[in-house]
C-alpha cells in the first residue's frame, strides 16, 4: 500500500538511494535537503512518515524534530532519524524528550530502511517515547 | 716585800708587754690575712667574666696562706662563682646556638615560602583536623581567602567544591603515609570553570627507634594543577574524532547503500547501473580525498613528507583546482567566478600539495557561502610575489574565529552545523603555503558579510 514519506538529508546521494528504494517499493516519497525545506513540504503533504539526517545546515535534524512534535497536525508523525553521529546522540533521549520514533546509523542498508519503515507505518500511531531495534 | 713587789711589778710589765707584743702579733697577722683577701678578692672582681674559668683563674690569682682563716671561704666563693660563671657561659652559647637554628629554620621557611609563592600551582597544607594551616597565593586567590597567622580556617570553610574537600580531609585522616588524586571542576566569580589535577598527599613524621611518631613534617598537602589545556585538547581530539568519523561515514554510507542497491538487482536499467557506479565511484573518491588530507597534515606536521617543488603555472594551477570544486558550487547554485591575472605567474612549488591548499580554501569558501553567492578566485603579481586570493560573500568570520581559523580541529561555533568538517582543510593549506613554500596564508573577514583568504607567494621567471 503506497505511503507518502518526506525524506530529509543534505547529502544528495544518501537522499537519492533511499529515494530510490522507497519509490521502487511503491511509496510516494517527496525529498528535501535541509530541516527548514523539509518543514515547508511538511506543511503541504502531510507525510505518514518523515525520515531525517541529524546534522543539516539551516535547520538541523532536532530543529526540525522540535517544531514536528510542537505542531499538533504533526505531534504524532512517526519520525526515523538517519545519523552518522553513533554513540555521540542518545538514542534512548531522543526516544524520550523528542519523541524520536526510531533511530537508525549511518552507513545504513536501503534494505533495513525501507523494512523499518513498512514496520513503523504499519503499527498504530506514534506512540511516542518507543525504541525500535535499530540502534547501532 | 720590795724585793717581792719589784718582782711582781717587774713580772707585770713582763706580762703587759708580752700581751701587747701578742696583741701586735695577732693584729699583724689578722692585718695580713685581711689584706690577702681583699687582693685576693679585687683580683677576682677585676676578672674579665671571659677569663673566669678553673683553668687560668688559680693562677692569676693572689695566693691566700694556707693559714689564713678565710682561706676556705674564699676559696668556697671564688669556686661557687666560678661555677655560676661557667652555667651562665654555657647557657650563653646554647642561646647562641639557638638563634643560629632559629635564624637558619627562619630563613628555610622563608625560602620555602617564596617557592611556593613562586610556584603557579595552587598549594593547601592542612591538619590532621582539616584546618589549613599553609596556602600559597594561587591558592588564597583561587579560592578567596587569606591566611591568617591567628585565625586558623577549615579547609570546608574556604573550598565550596565538596568533591576537593572530601579527598583532602578523606587522605588526612588517613592512618598511614598515601595519596590520592581526582580531577575536579572549580568555577571563579564570573562563572567561568576551570578543570584542576588535585593531589592530596599525606605526609608520614619520621619514625624514631621506639615506633612513636616523631617531630617532622605532619600534614596533608593538596597541589591543584591545572589542567584546562588537557581538557581543551581531549574535547578538541574528540570532536576531531567524531568529525573524522562523521566525514567518512558519509561517503561509506553511499557507498554501502549503492552497492546494496546493484546487489539487489534494484537497478534494472543500465542507465541507472551507471548513475550507481558513479556515485559508488565519487563516494570512494571523496573518501581517499579525506584520508589523504588527514595523512599529509600528519605528514607536514611531523616533517617527514617529500616535497617535490618544480617550477609551476600558477593559472594553471587555479584553474585546475577550480574545476574540482565546480560541482560543489553548482549544487548550491554559487557562483564560482574566476578573475585570473593575464600574465604569467611562476612559482616554485610541489604541484599536487599547492593544488590540495587551493581546492582546500576555495571548498571552504563554497560550504559557508549561502545558497546563490559568490566565490571569486582571483590572482594578482603583487611586488614581485604571485598572490592568489579566494574572496567569498558568506557568513564571515569574527575577530576571535580569525584569529583561530588556522588552529587545527578548530571549528567556527556558529558555523558548525552550516556543513560538515575536519578542522583540518585551513590548517593543511597553512602548512602547505608557510612551511613548506615559504608563502604568507592570511584571512580578513567581516561576519556576516564574507571572507578572503589571501595567498602570496615567491615568484620565479615571470614571462607576460
Amino acid at each position: 500500500m503506497t505511503k507518502r514519506i518526506l525524506l530529509c538529508d543534505d547529502e544528495i546521494h544518501i537522499l537519492r538511494a533511499a529515494e530510490f528504494k522507497l519509490k521502487r517499493a511503491g511509496h510516494a516519497v517527496r525529498t528535501a535537503a535541509d530541516g527548514e525545506e523539509a518543514w515547508a513540504l511538511l506543511k503541504e503533504e502531510l507525510p505518514e512518515i518523515l525520515i531525517t539526517d541529524y546534522q543539516m545546515p539551516r535547520l538541523d535534524g532536532l530543529g526540525l524534530v522540535e517544531r514536528v512534535r510542537s505542531d499538533p497536525a504533526t505531534a504524532v508523525l512517526p519520525i526515523l532519524m538517519l545519523t552518522a553521529k553513533g554513540f555521540e546522540l542518545n538514542h534512548d533521549e531522543l526516544a524520550r524528550q523528542w519523541n524520536v520514533t526510531a533511530v537508525m546509523a549511518k552507513p545504513f542498508s536501503p534494505r533495513e530502511l525501507l523494512q523499518a519503515v513498512e514496520r513503523l507505518l504499519e503499527e498504530p500511531a506514534c506512540a511516542g517515547g518507543e525504541s525500535h531495534g535499530m540502534r547501532e | 716585800m720590795p724585793a717581792t713587789l719589784s718582782i711582781l711589778i717587774g713580772l707585770a710589765v713582763l706580762a703587759s708587754a708580752l700581751c701587747a707584743a701578742l696583741a701586735g702579733w695577732f693584729w699583724y697577722r689578722a692585718e695580713r690575712y685581711r689584706g690577702e683577701v681583699e687582693r685576693h678578692w679585687d683580683a677576682l672582681c677585676r676578672l674579665e667574666p671571659r677569663n673566669l674559668n678553673s683553668d687560668n683563674t688559680a693562677s692569676e690569682l693572689p695566693p691566700l696562706s694556707t693559714r689564713n682563716p678565710w682561706r676556705g671561704t674564699a676559696e668556697r666563693l671564688r669556686d661557687t662563682l666560678l661555677e655560676r660563671t661557667r652555667q651562665v657561659q654555657e647557657m650563653e652559647h646554647a642561646q647562641a646556638a639557638l638563634e643560629i637554628r632559629c635564624r637558619r629554620a627562619t630563613t628555610e621557611y622563608e625560602k620555602i615560602k617564596a617557592m611556593l609563592e613562586g610556584l603557579a600551582e595552587p598549594i593547601l597544607v592542612i591538619d590532621d583536623y582539616g584546618e589549613i594551616v599553609l596556602a600559597n597565593r594561587s591558592a588564597e586567590n583561587l579560592f578567596h581567602f587569606r591566611t591568617d597567622a591567628l585565625e586558623s580556617r577549615l579547609l570546608a570553610q574556604v573550598v565550596e567544591c565538596r568533591k576537593l574537600v572530601q579527598l583532602v580531609t578523606g587522605t588526612a585522616r588517613r592512618a598511614t603515609a598515601t595519596n590520592r588524586a581526582e580531577e575536579v571542576e572549580l568555577s571563579d566569580d564570573e562563572g567561568n570553570t576551570r578543570w584542576y589535577r588535585v593531589t592530596a598527599t599525606k605526609l608520614s613524621p619520621p619514625q624514631r627507634d621506639d615506633g612513636v611518631a616523631g617531630p617532622g613534617a605532619r600534614g596533608t598537602i593538596a597541589v591543584l594543577r591545572d589542567i584546562g589545556e588537557q581538557k581543551t585538547l581531549q574535547k578538541r581530539n574528540a570532536e576531531f574524532v567524531s568529525a573524522v568519523s562523521h566525514e567518512m561515514k558519509t561517503p561509506l554510507a553511499g557507498i554501502k547503500a549503492y552497492v546494496e542497491l546493484l546487489a539487489d538487482g534494484d537497478a534494472e536499467d543500465e542507465e541507472t547501473r551507471e548513475e550507481f557506479l558513479g556515485v559508488i565511484s565519487s563516494q570512494a573518491d571523496r573518501l581517499q580525498r579525506l584520508v589523504e588530507n588527514m595523512l599529509n597534515l600528519a605528514r607536514i606536521e611531523a616533517g617527514v613528507v617529500k616535497v617535490a617543488k618544480e617550477p609551476q603555472s600558477l593559472n594553471e594551477l587555479l584553474e585546475q583546482a577550480l574545476h574540482v570544486v565546480q560541482p560543489a558550487a553548482e549544487a548550491k547554485q554559487i557562483e564560482l567566478a574566476s578573475d585570473l591575472s593575464p600574465m604569467y605567474l611562476g612559482v616554485l612549488v610541489d604541484r599536487d600539495m599547492l593544488l590540495q591548499a587551493a581546492i582546500n580554501l576555495l571548498s571552504n569558501a563554497v560550504k559557508y557561502t549561502r545558497e546563490s553567492g559568490r566565490v571569486t578566485l582571483r590572482s594578482r603579481l603583487d611586488d614581485n610575489e604571485a598572490r592568489f586570493e579566494v574572496e567569498d560573500t558568506g557568513v564571515g568570520l569574527s575577530e576571535e574565529d580569525c584569529r583561530r581559523v588556522f588552529d587545527k580541529f578548530y571549528r567556527v561555533g556558529a558555523q558548525k552545523n552550516m556543513a560538515s568538517g575536519t578542522g583540518l582543510g585551513l590548517p593543511l593549506a597553512k602548512h602547505i603555503v608557510e612551511d613548506v613554500h615559504g608563502g604568507h596564508l592570511r584571512v580578513r573577514s567581516i561576519l556576516g558579510q564574507g571572507s578572503t583568504f589571501s595567498v602570496t607567494l615567491p615568484c620565479v621567471g615571470q614571462m607576460t
